[in-house]
């Protein structure tokens, strides 16, 4: 076995050595032979042409030793390579088609399932990914928890293999003014050991260093090995060197590796702190004490022997305990519930991602449509291959005459067909990359940056191989196939003109209407996705979106109390609203599609609906935020200067809140209680506005009711300033508006995003699913345009003697045109046919992704119909047109 | 060319060189005379297919090759058995005598 072996692959690479050595043996032998006839005693012509008889003839014997060396398989596709590498150089631009369309193909597969792996596949990057879970309960997978009941939790973390909480947070590196924000995580003492992450320099912090302002070291903080080289330049001095976050300092104690990334997957990080330094960061603001505030996630991991069925039994087990242990901040009428509701636990093997909740469905359906679009790209290049395969049947058959079975004719074309979707894929893949990239920094917005590592590992090394493959075996089988059926001598004999019908045309047929029926379903799909973002962005959101600035102040709650900031806010807005260039100032608690909310339960006098429907959704305004926004008031009044702390409780409700609770014509002067039942707070309406846009677009209005900024005992520790500026540029007045604000209070801060930005970054999932298959399905429609156009061109002509003689004979341009026409005509009909029935077959499954309309819109169906057919109709009528033009005596002369 | 001799049947021409080396080692030609000696002509063997059949033998590692001088000074290439050569050899040798035993005893039934 191993002589043979090497044997074999000597005679591989040490080809000339070995013929050389052939040729050196098998000349000794003839040379003796002559030497013994001479010696015998014949004359040399003699001796050597009976040594010659005798040997057999040289090159016939040194064949027949070549064949004994045993690699002829892989010299004969060596040569097969070689003539393939040749004849497809000898035809650049089909070739140059091909590899281009392949390249695009794959390269856009793998890297949609590049995003797909990062995104939905991928493991975290720490030890033993598949023993952490999340804890959430029955309703929410992954909720957020207050830092008591966490407590709760970690004491008893005996019972499993170690628990952690952490929250995503941003840190700002500024003290006041506009904010410089890095991404961070606040994280309990056993985050990095219960993830198993070690420092890559210095250490990570531990439990010790977790208590409330600072352990032993102070307040101290990790960060990531990104931050590290942009802030710290990389150097190994970094740890022990303070960080400024807010006005507080840290020490950086060490550097996490570079494949760490936090575990929320679409994030990263750039600090991590400790839970225990959260009180210093947010002061009066401090959600550590406070059990009715959820904001901590939670994960666990399991024991080496412990099922997910064993643990949620066991969490389940200490729920009551934990539950009443942290009772005391919960609102009575909240509490039959809080004691009840089961834990319950979901693996975390992949991180925690919102990005993916949101995107799952969309990168599913962009994959599936970048795969019909390849699968389109592969009929037109097995179309293309086989009109190459009938030019060159001449060379097939002088091939055969020499001796060339079918199946090393069959074997040269596939080397080709190889060749080809090798270069493709290859080139394919480096595309993938910059695709991919592509990609994911449309997916972020500006305040909700994406970080999404795209590695190539073996499962996308693993699909761009098998898409190739099967992208090979899908334009090989074809030619192959023609070859074992048909028979290439026949060619030798005739001339190739005239004969209709041919082996080729059927199966090109059935290539094209494949490819008419899947750019229909492409086309449709695109149709409908353009739509929805269309509809959602044209949708009538009861606001003006454009030339409003909102500015979101934060200040920092180790300076003030909550009641001292309503004083705070006001004068912020009287300076912004004085600022020249600015037409009208508001504040408020909430923004338009700002990502936040507030609910609040109301009571009716007389309302017998349940506690579920009696929800409403709040914000706190102050006079004149309603005219920045252009929300027309309908009846009644706006929130007035006039509604001081000691008025009356005022309150302004939208029209969807009249319809739902107080069916009369005018809710002005109505009443109701909001608030929980113990504690409210009694309201009158004085006014209605109409339904504007609170939360999200894609879902109707919900009753909404205003009330006053200037009636509420103690603000928020944040507010959004809401700038309408009609005219002048968005940067001098974002400026002049932040020194403004500066001059009421230095250690406030800024951020400040355009209303337009804000409204766009809600729609951006839809944005990007409706550009994505907009552009492929333009593409496929090229693609089936293309094919449909050569097909029509190689009926013409090969039936140009036949239209010569018609033509000769006084058949008008017109009917000939239409005669050729008629059957491309047919195979469209036929295709869209088809195409209809797949689109309605998968219009179950996109029902969550449009809005507006049906996924079985006849609109859209028939749009895309329409446009099929006259790209149809104009691919089949260029060469048709010319095929009209032919001159009968020139055709009958081509003989 | 003698009207006696007989055409080798398939595959026993390994065995053929296998027994010619059985001695020591020959280079290509030396075999080819030695076969025609022994077998006194009776056996016709195309010379030139000698080398395809050695080369088969060589790669399954019944004989080996070493180049040498020959005795008049040429370089030639010399074979010789191994050690599972020999124990082919054997086994060969023994399985064609019971075969043409068998085959004889055949064809003497009336």
């Amino acid at each position: 076995m191993l002589t043979d072996l090497f044997h074999r692959l000597r005679a591989l690479f040490a080809r000339n050595a070995v013929e050389h050595e052939i040729n050196e043996e098998l000349q000794f032998h003839f040379d003796r032979q002559v030497e013994t006839y001479q010696k015998a005693g014949l004359d040399q012509a003699e001796a050597v042409r009976r040594a010659r008889l005798k040997f057999g003839g040289l090159d016939q014997v040194k064949e027949e030793y070549r064949d004994a060396l045993g690699t002829r398989l892989v010299d004969e596709c060596w040569r097969d390579l070689r003539h393939a590498v040749r004849s497809l150089c000898s035809n650049p631009i089909i070739s140059i088609t091909v590899v281009l369309s392949l390249a695009l193909g794959v390269g856009a597969n793998t890297a949609i399932f590049s995003l797909v792996n990062a995104l939905l596949i991928r493991s975290l990057p720490v030890e033993d990914p598949e023993r952490l879970v999340i804890v959430g309960d029955t309703a929410v997978e992954s909720r957020s928890w207050s830092n008591p009941l966490w407590e709760q939790i970690r004491s008893r973390s005996r019972l499993f293999d170690g628990a952690f909480a952490w929250s995503p947070e941003q840190f700002n590196l500024n003290r006041g003014g506009e904010a410089q924000f890095v991404e961070g995580i606040f994280a309990s003492g056993a985050f990095f050991e219960v993830l198993g992450v070690r420092a890559a320099i210095g250490r990570t912090f531990t439990s010790t260093d977790d208590h409330p302002g600072g352990g032993t070291d102070g307040p101290v903080a990790v960060i990531s090995d990104g931050f590290w080289r942009r802030r710290f330049g990389g150097t190994p001095d970094a740890i022990g060197k303070p960080l400024m976050l807010g006005s507080v300092a840290f020490t950086v104690i060490g550097v996490t590796p570079p494949t760490f990334f936090g575990t929320d997957v679409g994030r990263r990080f750039d600090v991590v702190l400790p839970l225990g330094a959260e009180p210093l960061l947010l002061g009066a603001d401090s959600s550590l004490e406070l059990g009715a505030r959820n904001w901590l996630r939670i994960m666990l991991r399991l024991k080496p022997d412990q099922s997910l069925d064993a643990a949620s039994a066991t969490l389940r087990g200490i729920q009551q305990q934990i539950r009443a242990a942290t009772l005391s901040d919960i609102p009575d009428s909240f509490r039959a519930r809080y004691l009840e509701a089961p834990f319950a636990l979901t693996s975390a093997s992949t991180g925690r991602s919102p990005l993916r909740n949101q995107y799952a469905r969309p990168l599913v359906a962009l994959m599936i449509i970048v795969g019909v679009v390849l699968l389109i790209a592969c009929l037109n290049i097995a179309n293309l291959m086989m009109a190459r395969a009938d030019a060159r049947r001449h060379e097939m058959s002088v091939r055969t005459s020499l001796g060339a079975s079918r199946v090393q004719l069959a074997r040269l074309v596939l080397t080709e067909v190889a060749v080809l979707t090798g270069i493709g894929a290859l080139a394919g893949i480096g595309l993938s990359r910059w695709m991919g990239h592509l990609l994911v920094q449309q997916l972020s917005t500006r305040n909700d940056l994406v970080f999404l590592e795209l590695t190539f590992d073996w499962r996308v090394f693993g699909f761009a191989s098998a898409v190739a493959v099967v992208t090979a075996v899908l334009l090989g089988i074809v030619p192959a196939w023609q070859f074992a059926l048909s028979n290439p001598g026949d060619s030798v004999r005739e001339r190739g003109r005239g004969s209709v019908g041919g082996g080729r045309s059927p199966v090109a047929a059935t290539l094209v209407v494949g490819q008419v029926a899947l750019s229909l379903a492409l086309v449709v799909a695109a149709g409908l996705f353009v739509r929805t973002f269309a509809s959602l962005s044209l949708r009538h959101v009861g606001f003006t979106k454009d030339h409003i600035l909102v500015a979101n102040v934060t200040a920092p709650m180790t300076q003030y109390t909550l009641p001292r900031l309503v004083t705070v806010y006001e004068r912020i807005r009287e300076a912004v609203a004085a600022v020249p260039g600015v037409q009208r100032a508001a504040i408020s608690d909430i923004t338009p599609v700002g990502g936040s909310s507030r609910q609040n339960l109301i009571d009716i006098p007389g309302s017998a609906l349940s506690e579920a429907d009696r929800i409403v959704w709040v914000n706190v305004i102050s006079p004149g935020w309603f005219a920045t926004y252009g929300t027309r008031l309908l009846a009644g009044r706006d929130i007035a200067s006039t509604d001081r702390q000691n008025s009356p409780r005022v309150a302004v409700v939208n029209e969807a809140f009249g319809r739902k609770f107080l069916q009369r014509e005018n809710p002005v002067g109505g009443t109701f209680a909001a608030g929980v039942p113990g504690s409210t707070t009694s309201f009158e309406i004085v006014g209605v506005v109409e339904d504007a846009v609170y939360h999200s677009l894609r879902e109707p209005v919900p009753p909404t009711m205003y009330t006053a900024t200037t009636q509420r005992a103690a603000a928020r520790p944040y507010v959004n300033v809401s700038v309408s500026m009609p005219g002048g540029s968005s940067a001098v007045t974002s400026r002049a508006i932040a020194e403004a604000i500066h001059q009421v209070d230095p250690n406030l801060v800024l951020q400040f995003t355009p209303l337009t930005e804000q409204v766009d970054a809600a729609l951006n999932q839809e944005r990007i699913l409706a550009l994505l298959s907009g552009f492929l399905g333009a593409l496929a429609l090229l693609l089936a345009g293309i094919g449909l156009y050569g097909l029509t061109a190689y009926a013409v002509s090969r039936r140009r003697a036949e239209i010569g003689i018609r033509i000769a004979l006084g058949a008008a341009a017109g009917s000939v045109v239409w005669l050729l026409v008629r059957r491309t005509g047919v195979m469209v009909a036929v295709g869209m046919a088809g195409g209809a029935v797949l689109s309605l077959w998968a219009s179950q499954f996109v029902n969550t992704l449009v809005w507006g309309l049906e996924p079985t819109d006849t609109v859209t169906f028939l749009g895309a119909a329409v446009t099929l057919a006259t790209v149809g109709a104009l691919a089949a009528w260029m060469p048709a047109r010319q095929a009209a033009q032919i001159d009968p005596i020139a055709v009958l002369r081509e003989s | 060319m003698p009207d006696n001799r007989v055409e080798l049947p398939q595959g026993t021409l390994d065995l053929l060189i296998l027994k010619a080396l059985a001695l020591e080692p020959q280079h290509g030609w030396a075999i080819a005379e030695r076969l025609q000696q022994i077998s006194s002509a009776a056996l016709q063997i195309r010379q030139g297919s000698l080398y395809p059949a050695l080369h088969r033998l060589e790669r399954r590692g019944w004989i080996k090759a070493r180049w040498g001088t020959s005795e008049n000074n040429r370089r030639a290439k010399y074979y010789e058995l191994t050690r599972k050569g020999r124990a082919q050899l054997e086994t060969e040798t023994d399985a064609w005598r019971r075969l043409s035993a068998a085959i004889s005893q055949v064809l003497e039934m009336v």
